[in-house]
């Protein structure tokens, strides 16, 4: 299974995925799922991009919260828009899910 | 005379929940009850940011561009304009790698004279032991 999973909070208070075994995982990070992106707590980055996944960051959330800069963004984090997203869905992943 | 003194405790970030914009709309609306009270009665607003809720106070949001809608940074202006009392903590700040430059510390295009104080968590809590009433966001 090909999955992509939002995440749009910041603190997580679920471990789905790590239950989640697909083939291929996107995360894209959306709302306050944002700062994963781009901030460090205590100089260490957020360990939801410890996943063998591909990351992406919304864009359009990212620059609402004061957080456009690129020197702010984690290397393994892509940013798209919402039309990217469109095209993620319809193109690259078979379900999502949003956690 | 007497001085109802509010204290709003921000902490959670911005955005996904109204809730902190709530604690400052609250708090700048404290300041318009004025009809309502006794000659010489005042209340006053004070607003501390701590733990994710500092994340609310950093510079730059694009909230009216990407959804028409008022950015938190512009309701800690308004505060700021109303003279009321902004207070960060500095250690969640440093526990984010973020510094005064990277938030909202004045609002002169609003004509504010107040600006956001950034504190060490003993001074929040003197606040908050000196309030009537703390509410928490």
């Amino acid at each position: 299974m090909k999955l992509v999973a939002f995440v749009s909070d910041y603190k997580m208070t679920v471990d789905t995925l790590d239950r989640l075994k697909p083939e291929k995982l996107g995360i894209i990070l959306v709302q306050n799922g944002v700062y994963h992106a781009t901030t460090k707590e205590n100089g260490k980055p957020s360990s939801l991009l410890n996943y063998s996944a591909n990351y992406y960051v919304l864009q359009e959330d990212l620059e609402t919260r004061g957080l456009s800069g690129a020197n702010v963004l984690d290397s393994k984090v892509k940013v798209i828009k919402f039309g990217d997203i469109v095209d993620l869905l319809f193109n690259e992943y078979d379900k999502s899910a949003w956690l | 005379m007497a001085t109802t003194k509010l204290g709003f405790v921000v902490q959670r970030p911005g955005y996904k929940s109204e809730n902190p914009k709530l604690a400052l709309t609250h708090a700048i609306a404290s300041q318009s009850v004025e009809i309502y009270l006794q000659d010489g009665d005042l209340v006053t607003a004070d607003i501390a940011f701590i733990g994710d809720g500092v994340l609310n106070c950093i510079k730059g949001q694009k909230a009216v561009e990407n959804y028409d809608l008022n950015s938190t940074e512009s309701h800690i202006k308004m505060a700021l304009l109303l003279d009321l009392n902004v207070l960060v903590c500095k250690e969640d700040l440093d526990r984010y790698g973020l510094s005064e430059s990277d938030i909202v510390i004045d609002a002169p295009e609003f004509g504010a004279d107040m600006e956001v104080k950034v504190v060490p968590y003993s001074e929040i809590t003197q606040m908050m032991e000196e309030m009537n009433h703390l509410l928490f966001f």
